[in-house]
């Protein structure tokens, strides 16, 4: 468990508040991505193994997701943060089955305050109906930065509570080794489920499936040989 | 490059969607028909934040169209026909190239990649290559509908564009099926044969039900519920 102190907890909640905004606000680089913001945020709390582990495991569940339209989705970014906070200091395989269950509520949980935001802005476009129906540019601009500060506050209230939680936890839950490693297992198998069946929902009956297939041979020959 | 279109998804709702990210990439474009033709400007502005919905990236394309189209005078009717005309191909086509093409094959590689020691590496080349293709695709994207205003439906389908959907789709289910068994081996390796058949086993059980349950149970779901389970048989000594 990562050690709460300000110099730890600020840059956390920085880091996080950018993850947030970048997931669909501004600038959609990518850093929202798990494997980013694990590696990042373990790099943050000392323990580089853990934010790898735990951003690649999230990885595999976020593969299954496809953000067109007005889907719905958890919410990853923020949650590997702050899972990343709660596994850091442990050894991998004993924490990452309870940071995983912990970054998946706090996933779906990011899911849900997305729509809340939605809802907001949709909210904060009625009242100003006149003034965008007038052509004011004013009122287009002054909505783009509202709903940009909504999620960022959405990001940085997110962190805040996923890092008092992932506190909390730490002290509270204590796992005996069996049941921890039991964890983590079911864990890797729930998230290499997710990516299975987003690899062959995605590939079809076509030429895609054939390249899949492909791929799953070399990779078999490559973990073979690592 | 309108840097403006990096946040187009800025006031994502569920009643315009894109519509006011739009109105806002839009403004510097129009700022010149103000000198112009202030009343077309008001009602370029107006049409410009209107029910919009795209691919964010591809959203340039429709942008640059009816902001030439604005100030080629083309009746206001007509531009907002384009519009709503270009949203289910620009969603279409961006979605299969960036969603289903482009992220998972690099992230596939990334993966791939970070298991096999590369690191920070392999996460410093998955955030140039992606975001280098996606700036080009913006540039791109705003300088074709510049250029082609009404016929843009024309110059995409001449593009590289669909070209690329063809080969992005198979590079990316072939570095997704590679990474998969990396992967497993990554994690599963210290644990021995045992572990790796529990594993194994919960893999199987997540992937065929959430096949057969299909949206009502999610991977996140399923994984919720499996470790509920596992957390009830150790209470009861299982």
């Amino acid at each position: 468990m990562t050690e709460f102190s300000p110099h730890v907890v600020l840059p956390f909640l920085l880091w996080d508040t950018l993850v947030g905004l970048d997931l669909v606000s501004v600038p959609q680089a990518m850093i929202s991505r798990p494997v980013v913001t694990g590696a990042v945020a373990g790099a943050l709390a000392g323990d580089l193994e853990a934010g790898l582990r735990i951003g690649v495991l999230f990885e595999l569940f976020a593969l299954d997701v496809l953000p067109v339209g007005a889907v719905r989705y958890p919410d990853y970014g923020p949650a590997t943060v702050a899972a990343v906070a709660l596994g850091a200091g442990t050894p991998w395989e004993l924490g990452l089955g309870i940071s995983a269950a912990f970054g998946l509520v706090l996933a779906v949980l990011g899911g849900w305050s997305l729509q809340v935001v939605r809802r907001w802005n949709a909210r904060a476009i009625q009242r100003r109906a006149a003034a965008l129906a007038a052509g004011e540019s004013n009122a287009i601009r002054w909505l783009q930065y509202g709903a940009i500060f909504r999620d960022m506050v959405r990001g940085f209230t997110l962190t805040l509570a996923g890092l008092v939680l992932a506190s909390t936890i730490s002290d509270s839950i204590r796992l005996d080794r069996e049941t921890a490693v039991a964890f983590t297992l079911v864990a890797i198998g729930s998230a290499l489920a997710a990516a299975v069946s987003s690899a062959s929902r995605s590939s079809g009956r076509g030429t895609r499936l054939k390249w899949l297939i492909a791929g799953l041979g070399v990779g078999i020959v490559l973990a073979v040989m690592r | 490059m309108n840097l403006r279109l990096f946040a187009v998804q800025g006031t994502w709702n569920y009643e315009r969607m894109l519509g006011v990210g739009m109105g806002y990439a839009a403004e510097p474009l129009l700022e010149d028909l103000k000198a112009v033709d202030p009343v077309r400007h008001g009602e370029a502005v107006v049409r410009s934040a209107e029910f919009f919905n795209c691919n964010p990236n591809l959203a340039g394309l429709a942008l640059g169209a009816t902001a030439r189209a604005e100030y080629e005078a083309v009746p206001g009717a007509q531009i907002v026909r384009l519009r709503t005309a270009l949203c289910s191909p620009l969603g279409s086509m961006g979605d299969q190239f960036f969603w289903a093409g482009l992220v998972p094959a690099l992230i596939g590689l990334t993966l791939i990649a970070v298991v096999l020691g590369a690191r920070w590496w392999a996460i410093l080349g998955f955030l140039v290559a992606y975001n280098a293709v996606r700036i080009w695709t913006g540039y791109w994207s705003l300088r074709t509908g510049m250029s082609s205003g009404m016929r843009v439906g024309a110059a995409i389908g001449s593009s590289w564009l669909p070209r690329a959907i063809e080969w992005i789709g198979p590079a990316a289910g072939f570095a997704l099926g590679a990474s998969v068994p990396v992967v497993a081996a990554w994690y599963l390796g210290i644990f021995g044969w045992a572990g790796a058949v529990g594993a194994a086993g919960v893999a199987v059980a997540g992937f065929a039900l959430t096949r057969w349950f299909g949206p009502g149970l999610t991977s996140v779901r399923f994984a919720l519920m499996a470790m509920v389970l596992l957390l009830l048989f150790r209470r009861i000594g299982l």
